[in-house]
């Protein structure tokens, strides 16, 4: 007999207002007939109003709901307001490339709406198998916008390459779900987090771990399990590029953090190792492919790979010193805390400057769907487009490092937080791996700055996307400036986490 | 005036910022009025420089003005201004290059006027910060900052192999500043705070401090740049237009040295004791292999790129002499190599305004048709060369001196010596260039009817001038304001006991053993 749990309706109203608008949405564009296209955009701009007044009007209890299958507390709320904010971005972006291309995809909102609803999910879960369903919902979603061009050839292979690889991931991540369910008994985390702590797991415990942690490293494309990523950035339409580089990734490790923290303490050991070689490739590999490459597209999936990369050391400074001293509780530790927070200051100002660069991106492209994708596209753009290339080049100097900027303070503390970890050759190799990153984001503002203007300049303007990319970057220059206020938030957040 | 008084150090370190903040978006359409306001906002700063000389006490040598504000992590990183004597002249010297640089360039530039200004005024706020900053993630945040407008310069406004001369000049230099953060890394993870103070107090093994030594050495040494590091030198420097080829030979250069004095120098002692002798030769292999070069070059801007190469290795033997006499002379050759080179880079951007060439073989007797412009460069290279009265000769004469008598380096006498060769080859290459271009008869029909100095060009030249002939007859005006810092500074390099990493306490206070014995290396106990 199942015992139905008690649903604590409050906490759970912003996923249901994100699932209802996406149904909402997508039946009125079914069925009304006079409809604009801007009346779409803006329906899901105020759902993802409403999701965020839901959340900040509404507040629950924090803790477990639905009977410990979800968490709803102040990391979970801190991800939520990212991935709306992001969403929100991203369906601005979009309708403008849209009316630019002169081309109607009205399963564009919906689909939105429902990637953020999986990445609330998948953030939120305390149970493998919301997990699960939140990291299907949001990758669903995700290959049928990746696949926004459904003329061009390159947009629906990247589509196909995604899915495929995409299933190949969630079966991996399914197995060893279910190794795991075998060995613990429960698929909670808290089920897990017991057989953990005793050591008694054996070797099919580790082998579940192994497989769930290869459907992690596929979702933030973590060196070896990255293939997918360069031609999937490529293929897809810059704005649906610009979330998935963001929002994807900041879902994917919100999760990680989570299931590594909660579920995991006790088994640093076996995680850090393997973890440790895979940073070094991830951040190494990433940057030393972006180096060569001509497409702007690609050289941001090579750089977001990077950026996985040092993300992952934030990961280990986390497991470091439970690797040290398997019983002390992780919120006792100062240098989980500082690496916690730094993670999250991270992906946040990770998602500022990559918005910011993709909608620059987006709209500069020509009717008809071509897209600036190359770097030598942006040859000259200064002269043109002096806004768009200085948020361009703050995006690029950022990314790159540079203090003043979001980026610097990021890598400052994250970089920190390994050296407190004693990790101090990652943390080295990490900064060598930035200087070799100034090298290819330079380019770009080279070539926008440096160069002379191309014969047939690509001269796509909308003052929505760039007003808001303008933003983005001065948020980019204001945290790198005075992070202390939003870095105060991120520690709390995690905080909450740790209990 | 309260508000000027007790902020004066934020202020003249963001009035720039301001300047090109309005710049970029208000007048990003209108050259003419971007150029005005740039130059007024620069003397602004000039005249808040000013202020700041004339407030200084410079008996105690303290660090004065402290503007201290908690910046982030629970105020362990704060916001840390102040100002002691190394700071003020250098201050000064960038405030006085600013309006120069920018008046100077109100003629040669013709495309993207108030990006320029804007970057320029940027510029001027990065380098300033660098040298009051007290809080080393404050100064690390300045000092990369400084790239960002310096590479736009070079990179927008250059010559022909721009671009190249950009990305070598940006890359070279965060090289070094990338291990610089490590390093920096490291201190804070050992002290817990950014403060430069907290840092001074650091107990640190002798291993640990000649790792961190050589991180930061490593810094500030392209910076300079120290012999073999200076390759991106020449090429920035032929390839930056004018304005960037002052500002970079005029301050950025002083950056490593002021680095090398300020936080190598003091936070790591015993491994600044241990690396001097490296440091001090290299410093001289510096000034004799610039000196040689420049002698070879047909191109005025790299002969003067080079000259740079071999002046700023005198500052680095003057500051590892490890006196305070020779560190003082060290800071003062800052000043006028500053005044002196950034006055050749814009006669010389002159005369390419004129001729668009730079080649000396297409040159000769151009002292019939401009004497004046004839006779401030005469007085610029001599300044430059170290002829007594004019400021050149001040520092050069202090950095011998206090090498001379300096006990801790080996072999100082030597190394004097060989230094001394360098002025003789400054002054061949330097009078040599002079007879090229100025004397005997006017060769080419090109040379003949060129316009002698307009008014503008008065107006930037007569202030350095001043300054040059003003420093080298009362060198006192700045050596009293710079001595007592220095000496403070130094203070950790000469206290006794001081444990070197070969394991000896040093036995007894330096200065109290004759300086006759020369050889240093073994003092006797």
């Amino acid at each position: 007999m199942i015992t139905v749990p008690p649903v604590n309706w409050p906490a759970l109203l912003p996923y249901l207002v994100i699932g209802g608008g996406g149904l909402v949405v997508m039946l009125v564009d079914a069925f009304v007939r006079t409809l604009r296209k801007d009346h779409l955009t803006a329906l899901t701009g105020l759902v993802f109003l409403g999701a965020a007044i839901a959340m900040i009007a509404v507040k629950p209890e924090p803790g477990p709901q639905l009977g410990g299958m979800l968490t709803v507390q102040m990391y979970t709320r801190f991800f939520d307001f990212l991935l709306l904010g992001i969403g929100l971005v991203t369906t601005v972006y979009g309708s403008a490339v849209y009316s630019q291309d002169g081309d109607y995809r009205p399963e564009f909102y919906p689909l939105v709406l429902f990637a953020v609803l999986g990445m609330m999910v998948l953030v939120a879960a305390s149970d493998l198998l919301i997990l699960f369903l939140g990291i299907e919902t949001m990758s669903l979603a995700v290959y049928a916008l990746v696949c926004g061009r459904r003329g061009e050839l390159r947009s629906s292979e990247a589509a196909l390459k995604y899915l495929l690889l995409g299933s190949f991931a969630s079966a991996f991540l399914l197995m060893g779900a279910a190794l795991l369910y075998g060995c613990a008994g429960g698929t909670s985390y808290a089920a897990l987090a017991a057989v953990g702590g005793t050591g008694e797991g054996g070797p099919l415990f580790a082998v579940g771990l192994g497989l769930v942690l290869v459907g992690f490293a596929f979702k933030v494309a973590m060196v070896p399990f990255h293939m997918w990523t360069p031609d999937v950035y490529d293929g897809a339409p810059a704005h649906v590029t610009g979330f998935m580089a963001t929002a994807v990734k900041a879902a994917a490790f919100g999760a990680l953090i989570r299931f590594v923290t909660i579920a995991l303490p006790g088994l640093a050991a076996h995680w850090s190792g393997l973890l440790t070689v895979l940073t070094v490739l991830t951040m190494t590999a990433g940057n030393l492919l972006a180096l060569v490459q001509a497409s702007i597209k690609r050289m941001l999936a090579y750089s977001s790979i990077a950026h996985a990369g040092y993300l992952l050391l934030g990961v280990l400074a986390i497991l470091a010193p439970a690797g040290g001293d398997p019983g002390r509780p992780l919120r006792e530790s100062a240098v989980v805390q500082a690496a916690g927070s730094g993670l999250l200051f991270y992906l946040l100002g990770y998602c500022l400057m990559n918005l910011a660069a993709f909608g620059v991106i987006s709209q500069l492209g020509r009717s008809g769907g071509v897209e600036a994708d190359q770097v030598d596209h942006y040859r000259g753009l200064s002269g043109r487009q002096p806004v768009a290339a200085a948020v361009l080049a703050v995006a690029m100097f950022s990314l790159a490092g540079i203090p003043g900027t979001v980026g610097f303070l990021g890598k400052f503390y994250l970089f920190e937080a390994a050296i407190r970890a004693q990790l101090v050759p990652l943390a080295i190799w990490g900064v060598v791996n930035s200087l070799l990153s100034v090298y290819y984001y330079l380019r770009v503002v080279v070539v926008m700055y440096m160069s002379d203007d191309q014969t047939e300049p690509f001269d796509g303007r909308n003052w929505e996307t760039i007003l808001l990319a303008g933003c983005l970057a001065a948020l980019v220059v204001l945290l790198g400036v005075f992070p202390a206020a939003v870095h105060g938030l991120t520690s709390l957040a995690f905080g909450t986490m740790l209990g | 005036m309260a508000l000027v008084s007790d902020h004066i150090l934020s202020l003249v370190t963001f009035l720039p910022l301001a300047g090109a903040l309005v710049i970029l978006l208000c007048l990003a359409r209108r050259p003419t009025a971007a150029g005005w306001l740039a130059c007024g906002v620069a003397l602004a700063d000039l005249g808040l420089a000013v202020l700041l000389w004339l407030g200084y006490d410079p008996v105690p040598g303290t660090d004065q003005f402290v503007e201290r504000a908690a910046w982030f992590l629970g105020g362990r990183v704060q916001y840390h201004l102040a100002c002691d004597g190394i700071s003020l002249v250098l201050v000064l010297l960038t405030a006085l290059l600013g309006p120069l640089v920018i008046l100077s360039t109100k003629s040669s530039l013709s495309q993207r006027v108030p990006l320029f200004m804007a970057m320029a005024l940027f510029l001027q706020t990065a380098m300033i910060g660098t040298f009051l900053a007290r809080d080393m993630l404050l100064f690390y945040v300045f000092w990369e900052l400084m790239l960002i407008p310096m590479y736009f310069l070079i990179g927008i406004w250059g010559g022909p192999r721009r671009i190249y001369a950009a990305v070598k000049f940006f890359i070279f230099t965060m090289a070094g500043s990338v291990f610089m953060l490590v390093a920096i890394l490291y201190c804070w993870f050992k002290a817990g705070t950014m403060d430069l103070g907290a840092w001074l107090a650091l107990d640190l093994t002798p291993t640990e401090q000649l790792w961190l030594f050589a991180a930061f050495a490593l810094a500030f040494a392209i910076k300079v740049p120290i012999w073999p590091l200076h390759t991106w030198l020449p090429d920035a420097h032929v390839e930056a237009p004018t304005a960037g080829s002052v500002i970079l030979a005029g301050v950025l250069l002083k950056m490593g040295t002021y680095g090398l004095l300020r936080y190598a120098m003091p936070l790591f002692p015993a491994a600044a004791v241990t690396a001097a002798p490296v440091l001090a030769v290299l410093g001289v292999i510096g000034i004799v292999f610039g000196a040689l070069v420049a002698w070879v070059q047909t191109d005025v801007k790299k002969l003067v790129a080079y000259s740079s190469v071999s002046h700023l290795g005198f500052v680095v033997l003057g500051l590892f002499s490890l006196t305070a006499q020779g560190a003082t002379g060290g800071v003062f050759q800052m000043l006028a190599h500053g005044l002196s080179t950034g006055g050749l880079f814009l006669l010389v951007g002159i005369l390419y305004e004129r001729r668009h060439t730079r080649e000396l073989a297409d040159f000769g007797g151009l002292a019939h048709g401009m004497p004046a412009y004839a006779s401030v460069f005469l007085i610029t290279t001599l300044a430059s060369i170290g002829l007594p009265g004019l400021c050149g000769f001040v520092g050069e004469f202090l950095i011998l001196l206090g090498t001379f008598g300096s006990s801790q380096l080996p072999h100082a006498k030597l190394l004097v010596a060989v230094a001394a060769t360098g002025v003789i080859l400054g002054a061949i290459y330097m009078l040599w260039m002079y007879q090229k271009v100025f004397l005997g008869p006017l060769g080419s029909k090109k040379n003949q009817g060129l316009p002698d100095l307009a008014l503008r060009e008065w107006f930037v030249l007569v202030p350095l001038v001043v300054f040059m002939v003003w420093l080298g007859v009362g060198p006192n005006l700045v050596l009293a304001k710079v001595g007592p810092s220095v000496e403070r500074v130094l203070e950790p390099l000469t206290a006794p006991g001081l444990v070197l990493p070969h394991g000896d306490p040093r036995p007894a206070p330096l200065w109290a053993v004759p300086a006759v014995l020369g050889g240093g290396g073994e003092v006797a106990p």
